[in-house]
């Protein structure tokens, strides 16, 4: 039994952040949050592809590192502590569903896959090998060349064609780029079944895995500001109304880390149950995320209310994470439905 | 990274359980007694002692089983399973008392005192807070002067578990009131028996009698029960935190796994007040929220619980972020006994009935000391900020 990161994993720990702090700085993702996010993107996509990062769970033998989906939670975790953008989690699950020269182009990095969830309001008509959309709310739809997308039940490719019509969209978060998207586009179905139910929580779990790296950033901008900002000549992180918000902040980030490691491990090894510990693992980062978020902006005081400063960015970030997949209360009730059985 | 443990490990699990559940006594043969239950706890862990179950933790040299760090978590793990009972009157001894004296006593101390703790012969309970010293432990004005051979000792202790029935104390004097705060105080052995002491149970808000509270009135009480230096007592006190190496919070966290599987229990047949068909607890939306949130919080906790532990186990020492576990674990177990109110309703309000029935109010009440014993909450959130977060004091 063990929960914490070997030399080996500690090493990818070190390769993503240092790729992510020179090819997608936090001062870079504002720069696109204020243009076109898709500038720039192809470059480091090919970059990460070289480094293997869109395989490592994959077998050596399809061009994979042989790693695994323990592996694959530290990059996620790295990527969410930068808030990095672009279609990662898309490109990374449709690595493991893909084939042949798909797959090796996802692999490359010349494949960039958004990842959609279908909502209500879309329109996602499967006929005869194609599809006609209209989606609304597709993150990184301008970068992508393929779609990966759940409808809730089963998991489809599309690719990029001349009838992509893409609209950009306000978004809440800036550092995530939505747009809208209609297609009448081929179509492949990738996963159906035990395995789409297997990559759905694949997903989940990712998407906590980067929202544990966000979490634990919000604990350390929060530390580190309440070092150095002083009133009434000593600096607010010795008054214990800011140290005793830390203090929550980095309890619910341990609660977030340990129950997001403990599932990954679950779901990587084929646990019975892994499905249960997925779900607290969602309700529990959602919780730490978005109250983390929130704090995180109070201990930054005015400052923190501003665009500036990175705050927002977290919060906002919390948001996406917590509807992603299925927001606290449908995790809540699916554990509900549990203690009801 | 891996959740599972090796085929020894297994083995050891089995051997534990086996031998758990053909002796573990009954928990309600225990009582409610003081003396009774220490009468109890002494057989128990004289029966532990002897099958060689006892000191898990303690080195083999004084006698323990020297389980490794992963023996330990299922040991802790299969204890709780079983419902074996904590020897809660031993605990100081066990727990504190015994860790001290093989850190920092004597050859004579640690060869007298040692076996009679480990083998459940002795209780022992623990004279460190004052009024005048909760959180501020550092503050504590009980004075002993040096007098030839012996310490005299006068002042008040308070939050005093089992003083009344215990044959020693850890205690801690002020032996120089000149010196700064910390380096003034010695940790002395204090036979509960000397002249001079009295000892006055103080009844807790759930109803019961366990702490006391002890007079000193120039207690003559022999150098030689003097653990360390003189003066050295806040070293000498500081010490047996890193004995505890995070395992034995494996048993309270299953034992609060098993709350609230009880607790889902009772929600499956207690009808809601609140309810105008009086449907049962757990088809109502917000108690049944409740109830999931808390089943997830328990979880994680037991994930934390695994990870401090992995941690430990790559370096040896204590992990800091135990704090950060004893602090949801404090306040999870209150969110599940006030859930539990909520679900019982108006009946709580009556308490003559037969405990068994009604223990949810009784440990309702009880764990209100779990984030004040042994460091507020508020201490623990200042030891989260200043020690793991290194913001300034």
């Amino acid at each position: 039994m063990d929960l914490m990161q070997s030399q080996e994993q500690d090493a990818i720990q070190e390769t993503v952040r240092s790729f992510l702090g020179k090819q997608l700085s936090l001062e870079k993702t504002r720069r696109w949050a204020e243009g076109d996010a898709a500038e720039g993107l192809d470059d480091v996509w090919r970059e990460a592809g070289s480094l293997g990062f869109f395989a490592l769970a994959l077998e050596e033998t399809a061009g994979g590192s042989g790693f695994s989906l323990t592996e694959e939670m530290i990059l996620f975790n790295e990527l969410g502590r930068s808030l990095a953008p672009g279609p990662w989690l898309g490109s990374v699950l449709a690595a493991r569903v893909l084939g042949g020269a798909e797959r090796a182009a996802v692999v490359d990095g010349s494949l960039p896959c958004a990842l959609v969830t279908i909502r209500d309001a879309d329109r996602f008509e499967v006929e005869g090998g194609r599809v006609r959309a209209q989606l609304s709310q597709v993150a990184d739809a301008a970068s992508a060349r393929a779609l990966l997308v759940y409808d809730a039940a089963d998991w489809y490719l599309v690719r990029r064609d001349a009838s992509w019509e893409i609209a950009s969209q306000r978004s809440l978060d800036p550092t995530r780029v939505l747009s809208s998207l209609t297609c009448d586009s081929e179509c492949a179905v990738v996963a159906r079944g035990e395995s789409a139910r297997s990559l759905a929580l694949t997903a989940t779990i990712l998407s906590c895995a980067e929202a544990v790296g966000g979490i634990e950033r919000t604990v350390e901008m929060s530390v580190e500001y309440g070092k150095v900002r002083e009133q009434f000549g000593q600096p607010i992180g010795s008054f214990q109304a800011v140290k005793h918000r830390c203090a929550d902040m980095a309890v619910r980030a341990e609660v977030a880390r340990s129950a997001t490691i403990y599932a990954t491990i679950a779901l990587r090894d084929g646990v019975a149950n892994a499905a249960h510990h997925v779900a607290v693992a969602k309700l529990l980062c959602a919780d730490a995320y978005l109250q983390n978020g929130a704090d995180n902006i109070q201990n930054h005081g005015g400052m923190g209310f501003t665009w500036e400063c990175d705050a927002h960015l977290y919060m906002k970030r919390a948001h996406g994470f917590d509807h992603a997949f299925g927001p606290r209360a449908t995790q809540l009730e699916a554990l509900v439905a549990e203690l009801r059985a | 990274m891996d959740l599972t443990f090796s085929p020894e490990e297994e083995a050891f699990r089995r051997e534990a359980r086996a031998w758990l559940e053909a002796n573990k006594p009954a928990a309600d043969e225990r009582g409610e007694e003081p003396r009774q239950r220490a009468e109890f706890d002494r057989r128990w862990q004289r029966a532990m002692f002897d099958a060689g179950w006892a000191g898990i933790n303690w080195p083999t040299e004084y006698g323990g089983r020297g389980a490794s760090l992963m023996e330990q978590v299922i040991w802790y793990e299969e204890f709780a399973r079983a419902k074996a009972p904590e020897p809660t009157t031993l605990f100081v001894g066990l727990k504190h008392g015994g860790p001290t004296l093989m850190a920092c006593g004597s050859d004579e101390q640690k060869s007298f005192h040692l076996p009679k703790i480990l083998s459940g012969e002795v209780v022992w309970c623990q004279g460190f807070s004052e009024p005048g010293a909760g959180s501020d432990l550092a503050g504590l004005q009980t004075r002993a002067v040096i007098d030839g051979d012996d310490l005299v000792v006068s002042g008040q202790k308070i939050w005093t578990s089992f003083g009344d029935i215990a044959q020693y104390q850890e205690l801690l004097v002020r032996t120089d009131p000149e010196a700064p705060r910390h380096k003034g105080i010695s940790w002395v052995i204090c036979p509960m028996d000397a002249k001079g002491m009295e000892i006055r149970p103080i009844r807790t808000m759930a109803g019961h009698e366990e702490f006391c509270e002890v007079f000193y009135d120039e207690v003559r009480i022999p150098r030689a029960n003097v653990v360390g230096a003189i003066n050295d007592g806040w070293k000498v006190a500081m010490s047996t935190l890193s004995f505890e190496r995070g395992t034995a919070f494996l048993s309270e966290q299953v034992r609060l796994a098993q709350l609230v599987d009880a607790l889902v229990e009772l929600a499956r047949e207690t009808p809601l007040e609140s309810s105008p068909q009086r449907q049962v607890a757990l088809e109502d939306e917000h108690i049944a929220r409740r109830l999931a949130q808390c089943t997830a919080e328990v979880e994680a906790l037991r994930a934390m619980t695994y990870r401090s532990v992995s941690r430990t186990a790559r370096t040896g020492m204590p992990s800091a972020e135990g704090s950060l576990i004893r602090l949801f674990f404090s306040e999870l177990q209150q969110r599940v006994c006030r859930l539990a109110m909520d679900i019982l309703g108006s009946r709580i309000l009556r308490w003559d009935v037969p405990r068994g029935e009604w223990d949810w109010v009784f440990h309702y009440l009880l764990v209100f000391s779990s984030t004040i014993a042994a460091g507020t909450k508020e201490i623990q959130r200042n030891i989260i900020g200043e020690r793991i977060l290194g913001l300034p004091r």
